[in-house]
This record gives C-alpha cells, sequence and structure tokens, in this order.
C-alpha cells in the first residue's frame, strides 16, 4: 500500500510525505497532477491525497479521474478553501473525504 | 414667418439680417435677445426647444418667463443695477443658473450675455446652453468614481482575510507535520523527554496559531457572496470606464473585444469588477513604459465557463515569478502590498473559476485569464445547497 500525495506546495507536500513515513507508510509525492497520471495508476490498496488547489489540472478533475479506475483507491481531499467554495466546486459530485488546512496528525491517522 | 415677424419689429430687411437669421436657426445654443427693459426682440429654434415657447409666445414679453421664481424676482433689479451703475455681475461673464420650461420644469444651463448698442437701444444677448446632459455626465463620472472606491474596499478586508489565511494555511500546515513527525522520531528513537516536550510545546503553539486563522477564516465565509446572473460585456465595459475615466490612458490603445452576446456568468458582479478593475489597471500600467501600448479584452466560452482575458503589450511575467505570482505578498510593484493578484484569485476560486496568467502570444506581455462559471438555469439549487450536500470536513 501506497500513499500518493499530490500537493503543490513543497513544505506541506514534503512535512506530510516526512510524517507519514515516520508512521510507517510508503509515500510518494507530486508536485500537480500531470506528474501523478505519469506514474503506475494507484491500486485498491493505496490513498491518494490530493490537494484541491492544483495548479494545472485541477485536484477536482484528478479526483473524477481516479473515481473512473476500474479499482480505485482510497481519496482524501485536503484544501484551504473554504467549504462554500468546495459546494461550488464539485456540483453535482459528492466531495470526496476532505481535511481542512491546517492538517493534524490525529485527524490524518483517524482517516488512515 | 419668424423672418417676417422679426423684421416688422425691427429695422429694415437686408442681406446681412437674413445670415443673421439663418445662423440663428441653426445655432445648437439658445440665443435670446432682449431690449434694456428685458422685453424679448429674438428667440431662436434651439431656445423654443429648450423652453417649449414658441418664438410668437415670447416677443415682446419679459424674459423673467424663461428664470425660475427666484431669478425671476431678481432680475430686474439687476437689470436696473447694471443699467444705472454698469457694474457687471453677469455681462461678458456667463454662469451657471438654471433655466425654467414652460412647463415649469427647472434645468441647469450656462448662461453668457453680451451687450449691443443698436440704433434701436441697447440689447443684451443670451447664449444659453443646455448643461442637462453634461451634468449627467458629471454626475456618472461621480457616481462611477465612488462606485470605484466602494469597489475597491467593499470586499477588500473580507477577501485580504481569505487570502491571508490561506497563504497562512500552508506553511503553518508544513510546520504542524513537521513537528508530528519529529515528535514521532525522537519519541521512538532517543525517549529524550525534554525534547518531547520542546516539540509538543511547539505543536501546540501552531495549533494555537491554527485556530486563530480558522476563526478568521469562518468569519470572512460567513458573507455569502451575492450571486446574480450578469452580462459579461456589460460588466467589462463597466470596469473599463472606471478604469479609464479616473487615469491618464490617452496613448494607450484599448481594444474591448468582449462581444454582446455571450452567456451570462453567475458571480457577485462587485466582486468581479474589483478583479477585472484591477487586471485592466496592472495591463494599463505595465504599457505605460513600453514601446507598444496596447491592452486588450477579450472573452469567450470554453468547456462550461467563461474565460474573460485582460491581455497587455508590456514587458510580461517572468517565468521565474509566475508560481510566486498569486502569493500573498510576494508581489513586486512598489507601493502595494502584493494583494491584488492573491485577492483576484481568491474570488475567483471562491465563485468556483480561478485566475491564471500565461505569456500574451507574439505580441510580448502577459495575459490574465479570468475564468468564471456560466449561469446555468440550475443555479439556484447549487447555491442554496442542503447542509446534507456540504462536504464533511475536519
Amino acid at each position: 500500500m501506497t500513499i500518493h500525495i499530490v500537493e503543490d506546495d513543497p513544505g506541506v507536500g514534503d512535512s506530510l510525505a516526512l510524517l507519514l513515513g515516520e508512521i510507517g507508510h510508503q509515500v510518494e509525492v507530486y508536485p500537480d497532477a500531470e506528474s501523478f497520471f505519469e506514474h503506475v495508476p494507484p491500486g485498491p490498496q493505496d490513498t491518494v491525497i490530493v490537494d484541491l488547489g492544483l495548479p494545472g489540472v485541477s485536484g477536482v478533475q484528478l479526483i473524477r479521474w481516479v473515481a473512473r479506475l476500474s479499482t480505485p483507491p482510497r481519496v482524501i481531499a485536503i484544501t484551504g478553501q473554504s467549504r462554500r467554495a468546495i459546494t461550488e466546486l464539485f456540483g453535482d459530485d459528492l466531495p470526496p473525504v476532505l481535511l481542512r488546512k491546517p492538517l493534524t496528525e490525529e485527524a490524518l491517522i483517524a482517516l488512515l | 414667418m419668424r423672418e417676417k415677424q422679426t423684421r416688422s419689429v425691427s429695422a429694415l430687411p437686408s442681406v446681412s439680417e437674413a445670415r443673421l437669421e439663418s445662423v440663428l436657426g441653426t445655432a445648437v445654443d439658445g440665443i435670446v435677445v432682449m431690449d434694456d427693459k428685458a422685453r424679448i426682440l429674438l428667440f431662436n429654434k434651439a431656445c423654443e426647444t429648450l423652453f417649449g415657447y414658441t418664438t410668437e409666445e415670447v416677443r415682446g414679453r419679459n424674459v423673467k418667463v424663461l428664470m425660475p421664481a427666484e431669478y425671476a424676482h431678481a432680475h430686474d433689479g439687476y437689470l436696473n443695477n447694471y443699467l444705472e451703475t454698469g457694474e457687471k455681475r453677469i455681462i461678458g461673464i456667463g454662469r451657471e443658473v438654471r433655466g425654467m420650461h414652460r412647463d415649469g420644469t427647472e434645468f441647469p444651463i450656462e448662461l453668457s450675455v453680451g451687450e449691443a448698442a443698436t440704433p434701436e437701444g441697447r440689447q443684451f444677448i443670451g447664449i444659453i446652453r443646455d448643461l442637462r446632459q453634461r451634468k449627467a455626465v458629471e454626475r456618472r463620472l461621480a457616481e462611477a468614481q465612488a462606485q470605484l472606491v466602494s469597489v475597491t474596499r467593499i470586499s477588500a478586508l473580507d477577501e485580504m482575510g481569505a487570502a491571508i489565511a490561506h497563504e497562512l494555511n500552508q506553511p503553518l500546515t508544513a510546520i504542524m507535520l513537521y513537528l508530528q513527525a519529529a515528535k514521532r522520531k525522537v519519541g521512538d528513537d532517543h525517549r529524550d523527554e525534554k525534547l518531547v516536550e520542546i516539540v509538543d510545546k511547539g505543536v501546540r503553539e501552531a495549533e494555537r496559531a491554527s485556530q486563530i486563522i480558522q476563526r478568521m477564516r469562518r468569519f470572512v465565509e460567513k458573507r455569502d457572496p451575492e450571486r446574480r446572473s450578469v452580462n459579461v460585456a456589460r460588466l467589462v465595459g463597466e470596469c473599463l470606464d472606471l478604469v479609464t475615466m479616473g487615469t491618464d490612458c490617452r496613448d494607450i490603445e484599448i481594444a474591448n473585444d468582449v462581444l454582446d452576446g455571450l452567456p451570462d456568468i453567475a458571480v457577485d458582479p462587485v466582486q468581479i469588477q474589483q478583479i477585472l478593475i484591477n487586471l485592466i489597471r496592472n495591463a494599463l500600467d505595465a504599457v505605460r513604459q513600453a514601446p507598444v501600448k496596447r491592452v486588450g479584452l477579450s472573452a469567450a466560452v470554453s468547456g462550461g465557463d467563461m474565460l474573460i482575458r485582460v491581455s497587455d503589450s508590456g514587458g510580461g511575467v517572468p517565468p521565474e515569478v509566475v508560481p510566486t505570482l498569486f502569493r500573498a505578498f510576494s508581489g513586486a510593484k512598489k507601493g502595494g502590498l502584493g494583494l491584488g493578484l492573491t485577492i483576484s484569485r481568491s474570488i475567483a476560486q471562491n465563485h468556483g473559476g480561478d485566475l491564471a496568467v500565461e505569456p500574451n502570444g507574439g505580441e510580448g506581455g502577459a495575459a490574465f485569464v479570468l475564468r468564471l462559471p456560466v449561469d446555468t438555469p440550475e443555479r439556484g439549487d447549487q447555491v442554496a445547497a442542503p447542509p446534507g450536500r456540504k462536504g464533511p470536513t475536519a
């Protein structure tokens, strides 16, 4: 099982990878959706943590893409945006599990 | 007909008088000639339109008929005073006064009065310019400027709060995660109680900061954007007016290619106006020193979104600046906090859109692309989403 982190902020991506690595997970970090797509698609055992405010291909598009995989992984969206903006972003789609920044270890562990 | 009657009052007809008649008839400004008893001798076509009287109706009457009561009362006094003392109050000066239409409507006019000594005695020539249109323009300009001020202030505080919260969140998130990772590491490997305690305190402080941000965010999020259907061409046109009215941009070629007939967008017009004004101002600033001074505005629909593009022929955005261009307090522009673009992007994202920058094709310079959702009939449902529809949050 691998945790894929798609996060454009290098500080957030690195610290998240470090903490999850400390907890004992195997972690991959991608700075954007494009580089995530270049890799082997995540398996059903994997978890994808995606920042919703990505440059280029958006986090929402990434989540839609992942959801269409035959065996989709678990998705956790992280965001600094407002609840209202998130509801707008997803429109008719149900938003995935959502963590708002700043993230805490407890909230993360509870979801993993 | 008027010519004949004029002649019956004045001296013998002549070529120059005929010429004068045609000048009076075609003049855009109202022209009234009166004698030293304030009796109207001549009342041109423009006056007929302005005041609603025909020449026949007013000839020979006191010029007071064209004035509101307070001027009318004083007029004889003014005239006598002048005739006795030669002290000029309006003659040769011209001033803004009010005229009165036949129906009682008062309206602002600019009145200039000249004097002529004629074989028939002293005559006074009044030239009257209708100021209603100019007043309307002035009022619109004042309103527009007041609006510009309020537009830039009204949501600036909210948006600044949102932008700061958003920007602080990133490093704060990283700090908390690093500290938590460090705590795990020292806790597992060394059992250094003191260090664990210090890291714990660090985490607590970071959490405190995060609570402040969350409180700030809750406060900012209280205000829902007032969304409504907005016509893109009109919105862009208004913003362009607002910016160009307030600044000197005579030597800048501004091409507004935003056509009417685009679908409406579902936005808070005040907030989007704020973005567009900011972008247009930036574009104008960018070309001010450039050899080619061109600013372009266009809009098109793409994938269910409206893309509004503000381009300029200025120096462009250096590639190394692009990644931090929309970050708060990173702006390279003098005399600002560098919040304009941050706030603009935050507004756009709150609308479910975005703001991006790209090179402006062959012209050089930069192009800012504002993406906003097109208005759809079911929008009403989405905006008023029931609580159950909102995503779970941490």
